[in-house]
Parts: C-alpha cells; structure tokens; sequence
C-alpha cells in the first residue's frame, strides 16, 4: 500500500511537472520500442534537468509515415535502422550532425561507421546492431545438420519453422541461399527469390515478428531469430542453438539521427552524446540484450556477455555478414507483390 | 414535411454537419484523391493523375483476398449473432435488481487492453498451455491438441473480441419489445415458434442489423488476431492495405483499395436494403 | 429451478468473457520474462509496475482520453441519431453516407488521412489531435446503437407532446432521453471501449508530450510480453471491479 501511495504521488508530481516544463528544457525522443530503458531516461533527466518526452513505435515505416506526411511534427531525436537512415538521408529529412556536439562519439566501433547507407556516418549514430541467423531447439533436431539457409529447405523441417513476419528478412534469406545481395534489386533475382521462398512454404509454421516466447515454449522448434532476441530467449531455454548461416546474412544497425527541422537541436545534441557516454551505454544494452555499437561500453559489460559468442561473433563469421540498405520503390513494389501471392498459397 | 420551428433542430444539425465534413467526408475525399495520384522514390503522393492502381486492383491475388475477408467476417457475424441473440435476449428480458450490473459485467473485460487478452488467449491454447494441459491431466486427451494457428484459433478470436458489439445494440433494442404484444401473440394461439418469428424477429431486427454492422465491418479489417493466432500465414484485407501504406510506401494504390472496399460494401448493403424491403432497416445508416 | 438452462448459458457466455481475463491475472504472477508458460510464483512484476511512474501516467492519459471522447462521442453520435430520426432535411443520404464511410475506412486509412488533415489545419500533434480523432470513430457506434432503439419508438409520442404544446427541447429533454438512456449508455460504454483499446489511429496522431496505454502496451509487447503489464492490466481489472461494487451499493442505499 505505501508502495501504492508512493506511485500516486510521484504520478501527480509528474503529471505537474509535465506542464510547467519551460520550452526550452525539453527533448521529444521517438525510439524503437524495448531498446532505451526507463532508468536511462531518468538518469538523463536527473543530470542535465532537461525533460524527455519520451515514445515509441515498433517499425520504420510509421515512423518514416509520420515524419513524412506531418512538417510540424515535433521530434528531436528519432532512431531509424540502416536501411531508412539510407531512405531518409537521400529524401533530405535528417539534419547533417554536428559531431563537435557529440563528442563520445569516437567511443563508437570503426566497423559500425562510413556504411554505404551513410558514407560518411554524417547523418547518424549507430547505436545497436543485429544479426537475423537461425535457432534450432536441439531436442527436437540435430543442430550440426544445418549450416546454410539452403538447409532449411529440408523436408525433415515440414511444417516446423518460424518465419520473421518482414518481406525484406524473407526475402534476404532466399536471395543469400541463391549466392545473391540481399540488397539485390534486379527484378529476374527477385523473382528466383519468390520462386524459392514457394517451394519452402509447406515447412513454415508460421509468421511472427516478435518470436521469443514462440522459442522459448517450443511452438517452434527452427526458424529464423535475431542474435539479441536469441540471447534473450536462450536464458530461458537452455536447449536453444544458434546457427550464422554460412551463405551469408543480413547485418542490421539501429541509428540515432535527427529530423530536419527538430525544435529542441541542443538538447537532442545533450540526448545523444549522453546515450553515447560508456556507463550509459554499457546500462542500456544490459537491459535490451542487443548488441552494442560503443566499443567502449563493450569493455564495460561483463565478460559473459562480452565474450558470449553469439551476442559478439569472430570477425571470420562477421565477413559473412551484409549491411542492409534500402532499395528503390520499384523493388519493393515488387516484394510486396510476391509476398502476396506468398501468403495467399503462391 | 414536419415543421419544427426553433433552434434545437439547427444546433444539431449544425454540429452534425461540421463534424461529418470536418472528420469523415474531408478525409474520405483526400483518400479519394489519393488513388489517383502517383508516387515516386521521394514522394508519397505526387502528380500526374492516373488510373492505374486502380487497373493494378484487377489482379487474382486481391480477388482473393477480399473473397476470404467476407467468408471470415461472415463467419464471425453469424457465430456472433446466434450466441449472442439468446444471451442479450436473456438479459434484456430479465427482472432483477442486478441487471444493470449484469450488463456492466459484458463489456468491463473489454477494457482490458484486446492485445493483452489476445496473449492470454495463446497462452491457453499452446500445446503446453492451460486447455491442452487440463485436457492431459484429465486424461481426456493422451497428446496435445493443435489449437493454436488454426483457423478455429483465429475464429475464437475473432468472436471473443466483437461479441459485445453484437450484444449491446441488441439489448438495448430487445428492451423496447412490448410484452403485450407477445402476450397478445400467444392468446391469439400461436406458439412459441411463431411467436418468435412473427413477432419478436422482426421487431428486433433493427438490433440485429445493428449488431451485425458493428461486427462485420471490424472483422474484415481486423489483422492483429488472425496474425498473432492464426500465424499471420495469410493476408486479409487490414493487412493488405497497410502493407501498401507501409511496407511498399505505395499510398495510391492503398488508398485505390480502400475505396474499392467501401464502395463494394455500399453497394451490398443498398443491395439489401433494397431487397429486404424493411423501412426502419433500410433507413438505418 | 426452473430457469437452468437459461441459468447456465448465461453463466457459460460469461465464462467466455472472463476466463482470458482470469488466465490473464494468474499469470501476473508468474516467474517469468518471456515465457507464456507457467514457471512458479512471483510477485515481482507488482514491484516493477509500482516504480514504473510513466506506465501509470499513460493509463491516467488513456483514461482522460477515452472518458472525454466517449462522452462528446454520445453526445454528438445521439444528437445525429435523434435528428436522422426526427427530422427531414437536405443532404440526410450524404449524412447516412459519411457515417458509413466513417464504420468503414480500415484503422490505417482513417490515422493516415487523419494525421494529413491535422497537418493540413496545422493542429499540433498530441492531446487535441488524439481526442478529435478518437471522438470521430467512436461516433458511428453511437449512432448505429441509438438508432437501432429509437426506431422502435411510438411516433405518436412526440406528435401527442407536440399537440399539448412542448417545446422542443422539452420533448428531448423529457421524453426521448429518459427513453433513450440504455441506448446512450450503450453507446458510451462502447466508445469507451474502442477508445482505451485503440492502437493503429492513435499511432498516427500521437504526439511526443502525451503518451496513452495502448501505444505503450502494443510497443511494450514487441518484445514479448512481460507479465508487468499483465499485472497492470489486473490492477485496473481489480480498480475498475471494485468501483462499480461502491457505485452499486451507494445506488441500493437511495430510497
């Protein structure tokens, strides 16, 4: 009950404080969901007493819709993966950053920096990455028996895996497992693409975007995963294994930018040279389980996560990996019109 | 032609049609818009006019897709209707203190974020789940049941979240029904059958439409339930046109098949309107 | 008893409602991260949820949110029944049309072309924006539930009214609301309903400074979901239970 009281009170305080806030200490962040705890948020609160107006979304695209069909809207901070910093950097929605304001920044990994989605990282601060590999419950199979993409395909796998519900991620695997860039736009590889992804229907189980209890509980028992959301799921399911394909896979990174036109520049500079600092960095990615860009926050993290070697694969596994980076309306037209037909039985 | 000669009828009106042209017909006329537009890489919308997403509509795979949304809509209306009729009838003919309560206690579950309950769903039907482990423990069952990423999973859903939708508009008219008229029904000799079907169906059938409406319209475009209990192995309509907004960034052809989906249902419902040649149901929207 | 059958239906359509609930609440107590499966007894997300201030601020926004536009919503959504019902006037085809329009456009389209027009009038993005849009889909489900009880009305009700000289506002007030009261209930608790539980249009006209449940659950849950939340979802459960026991009792009390 006191705990109660003690929630009530802080909640009315807040909700005060959210109105006598003066303009100019204020900072409206737009995240991916599950990657900034609330601790941080607070901490930053607490050091600089600037307010943060804090929300998510859970894709790209509401976040690139909501940018894009509002001019006034109000964001400082917003964090978009590779493949739309890449979308939005050509379409002159991002502000060219000031690295002299942020100047944690050479904590960043040299790896993470100057991708071809932002060549000369002038636009956007990598912040965590991933991998999209595949996860075997070794009760059920032999987790030896798959190496590539192309062994998912195996009929033993009938009505067993678990897709990631994203046209791209499908996709990426089915232009890998035919030797191709899973950047591929050329329309003839596309349509191989499709042509494999038919022929692997009857072994889906089902589409998912948010996977880790499906791994957890078993109801599927291959499929495709994350690195962070296996990391995560693992700690609950000891039997899980993960497999980096070795016809290669998709790297991809969640960047800190800044919209044109962000009312609050300063303070949005002070978010993320705060997010960028080390002990922060090192706070967050415990919380979220994914994979860090701050090379000096991975010094920080305890060595069984630092030295975990699917949270932090060898560079020899990583020269399998391939950055995603956006591709043209034309090309994904036409996914969108394959992944139709796809789900709609081919 | 009533005349009504003070300013009530012109203040409500006045609201109605501000908000209506404001909120529904302004939007609806961007959509419209919209479907004419092209799109480039670096713009949603842009000129010049064409047709062409809606020659992009004529195509197998929307065919199909709008076909298996109304079998699914249908399904769910009709499974709505026949629970919930008897149960809103139930209620609404009640005599007891606690009805009030009883008709708060339909809707109270429903404030309950639908995503939250939806994962309470799952977690019932999993193999290892609550239903499939009861069922073991009983011994009804010597192996799990597939529950979960079936169409019966996605029809459970389905039902479970729109139900009140049907019962409530159904209550609130089957309330209205005059007894005497049933008292009148039954002196007259005629049983209970007839009763029903000469009397009460047809004064309730405003409710039923009703309910059906707010049923069947949501069904079709809902796609978080067939996606997170189905598997997401197909695309109903919801799907489909936020995939064109969102994943494609193809907003003319989105907004081509949301106007093709609303005129189709208007269509159908003038249709039978028309047909059913009841006033009052006719009159209704 | 003579009533069984109808007894226990009741009893079984109930169970319906509330068995997801129950399954819901016990798992608030379960010794998990991401598991949907059961793994002990705990009460640790009741502590996370207790120190989680902006969860809590989020489920006072909603509940601002949702009371308002329900209720403008009812009013709005009856005034428009009573008038298609009681008036002729020009352009009740195009009125009947844009209700029907409004029933219709899936979530996506409504929050997209919301959010342009928002821009376009140049409404900044936040309370405002969520509650106009929020009263607007509500509205349809007030007039289809109203209008499907006023339809049964005696017309001659408000000619004898008329005849005997009320005004109009007096046959509103005395006789077509205290008839249509379920009705307005209804629609309100429906409105009410869609609006505590709306994601796909409020994602679109939300702005950064006011933050409502649905949005924080839905993002929340992309990563699994944590029985935190089904631990606030029980808290709410067990709150709103428990005001409507008080609001029963105080009514039993009036003579």
């Amino acid at each position: 009950m006191r705990q109660f009281l003690k929630s009530v009170i802080t909640l009315a305080s807040i909700f005060l404080a959210s109105i006598s806030f003066a303009d100019d200490k204020i900072v409206n962040v737009y995240t991916w969901s599950g990657v900034i705890p609330d601790s941080a948020i607070r901490q930053f609160e607490k050091e600089t007493g600037i307010k943060v107006n804090f929300s998510t979304y859970d894709s790209n695209e509401v976040m690139y819709a909501k940018l894009k069909a509002d001019k006034n809207v109000e964001y400082d901070v917003v964090e978009p993966s590779s493949y739309y910093i890449d979308r939005m950097r050509r379409q002159g929605m991002l502000q060219k950053l000031d690295k002299a304001k942020v100047p944690y920044f050479v904590n960043l990994n040299p790896d993470f920096l100057n991708k071809s989605y932002d060549p000369d990282s002038s636009y956007s601060i990598p912040f965590i990455w991933g991998i999209t590999g595949i996860f075997v419950n070794n009760k059920s199979h032999v987790p030896a028996s798959i190496t590539t993409w192309s062994d998912v395909w195996n009929k033993q796998y009938a009505n067993q895996l678990l897709m990631l519900d994203d046209s791209r991620e499908v996709f990426s695997m089915a232009l890998r497992s035919l030797g191709y860039s899973a950047n591929d736009q050329n329309p003839e590889h596309i349509k191989q693409a499709y042509l494999k992804i038919k022929t692997l229907l009857p072994n889906i189980k089902m589409f998912n975007s948010s996977p880790i209890s499906l791994l957890i509980d078993e109801d599927a028992t291959v499929g495709m995963s994350w690195n962070g959301d296996f990391f995560k799921a693992k700690k609950e399911n000891t039997h899980l294994d993960f497999i980096f394909p070795k016809d290669g896979f998709v790297i991809w990174v969640d960047n800190f930018a800044i919209p044109k036109g962000a009312p609050h520049l300063d303070n949005a500079y002070k978010f993320l040279n705060f997010m960028l600092r080390a002990d922060v960095a090192k706070a967050v990615v415990l919380d979220n389980a994914y994979p860090t860009t701050n090379l000096a926050a991975q010094k920080l993290l305890p060595a069984e996560v630092r030295n975990d070697p699917i949270e932090y694969p060898s560079r020899e596994i990583m020269s399998h990996g391939e950055f995603q980076t956006d591709i043209s309306d034309d090309a994904l037209a036409l996914y969108e019109k394959y992944w139709e037909k796809l789900k709609m039985g081919g | 032609m009533k005349h009504y000669d003070n300013g009530l009828k012109h203040f409500s009106l006045s609201i109605i049609w501000l908000w209506l042209t404001v909120f529904a017909m302004l939007p609806f006329c961007l959509v419209t818009l919209a479907s004419f537009a092209s799109h480039d890489d670096a713009h949603l919308l842009t000129l010049p006019a064409t047709l062409i997403n809606y020659i992009h509509l004529n195509n197998s795979v929307y065919v199909k897709i709008f076909k298996q949304s109304f079998y699914i809509a249908g399904i769910c209306t009709l499974i709505c209707l026949l629970l919930g009729y008897p149960f809103a009838y139930l209620i609404a003919r009640m005599q007891s203190r606690f009805k009030g309560l009883l008709i708060l206690l339909i809707i109270i579950p429903f404030w309950t974020s639908s995503l939250i309950r939806t994962y309470s769903m799952i977690t019932m039907l999993k193999p290892q789940g609550v239903i499939n482990s009861m069922l073991l423990w009983l011994g009804v069952i010597s192996k799990p049941l597939t529950l979960l990423f079936t169409d019966t999973s996605v029809m459970i859903g389905l039902v479970y979240n729109l139900l009140p939708f049907m019962v409530l508009p159904l209550l609130t008219n089957i309330e209205r029904l005059d007894n005497r008229l049933i008292d009148a029904a039954r002196d007259l000799g005629a049983n209970r059958l007839t009763t029903f079907r000469k009397i009460i169906l047809p004064l309730t059938m405003p409710g039923i439409l009703s309910g059906s409406i707010l049923v069947f319209l949501p069904a079709m475009t809902i796609f978080y339930i067939p996606d997170l209990l189905g598997g997401s192995k197909s695309i109903l309509l919801g799907n489909l046109i936020q995939n064109q907004f969102l994943i494609a960034q193809n907003w003319p052809l989105g907004s081509a098949i949301s106007v093709v989906f609303t005129l189709l249902l208007a269509v159908l419902l003038i249709i039978y309107w028309r047909s059913s040649g009841n006033k009052d149901s006719q009159e209704l929207l | 008893m003579r009533n069984l059958p109808y007894t226990s239906y009741l009893t079984a359509i109930y169970l319906f409602f509330y068995i997801p609930i129950i399954v819901l609440i016990v798992y608030s107590f379960n010794n998990a991260q991401y598991s949907l499966l059961w793994h002990g007894f705990s009460l640790r997300w009741y502590h996370e949820l207790f120190a989680d201030s902006d969860l809590w601020l989020a489920v006072l926004h909603s509940v601002i949110l949702g009371v308002t536009a329900a209720t403008v919503a009812t009013c709005v959504g009856g005034l428009t029944a009573i008038s298609l019902y009681r008036y002729d006037f020009f352009g009740r085809q195009l009125l009947y049309g844009s209700i029907f329009i409004l029933i219709l456009s899936p979530d996506i389209v409504m929050g997209i072309s919301l959010l342009i027009l928002f821009s376009m009038i140049g409404i900044t993005l936040g309370f405002w924006s969520l509650l106009l849009a929020h009263i607007t889909f509500c509205i349809p489900f007030v007039v289809v539930t109203v209008y499907s009880r006023i339809v049964s009305f005696d017309q001659y009700i408000f000619e004898a009214a008329k005849d005997l000289g009320a005004k109009d506002s007096v046959i509103l007030t005395r006789i077509i609301l205290p008839l249509l009261w379920p009705a307005l209930l209804a629609g309100w608790l429906l409105s009410f309903t869609l609006s505590i539980d709306d994601v796909i249009i409020s994602y679109f006209v939300a702005g950064p400074d006011f933050e409502i449940l649905p949005l924080k659950i839905y993002s929340m849950v992309r990563l699994g979901v944590k029985p935190e939340i089904n631990a606030l979802c029980t808290v709410t459960f067990g709150l709103t239970l428990l005001l409507i026991v008080i609001s029963q009792l105080s009514l039993r009390k009036k003579p």
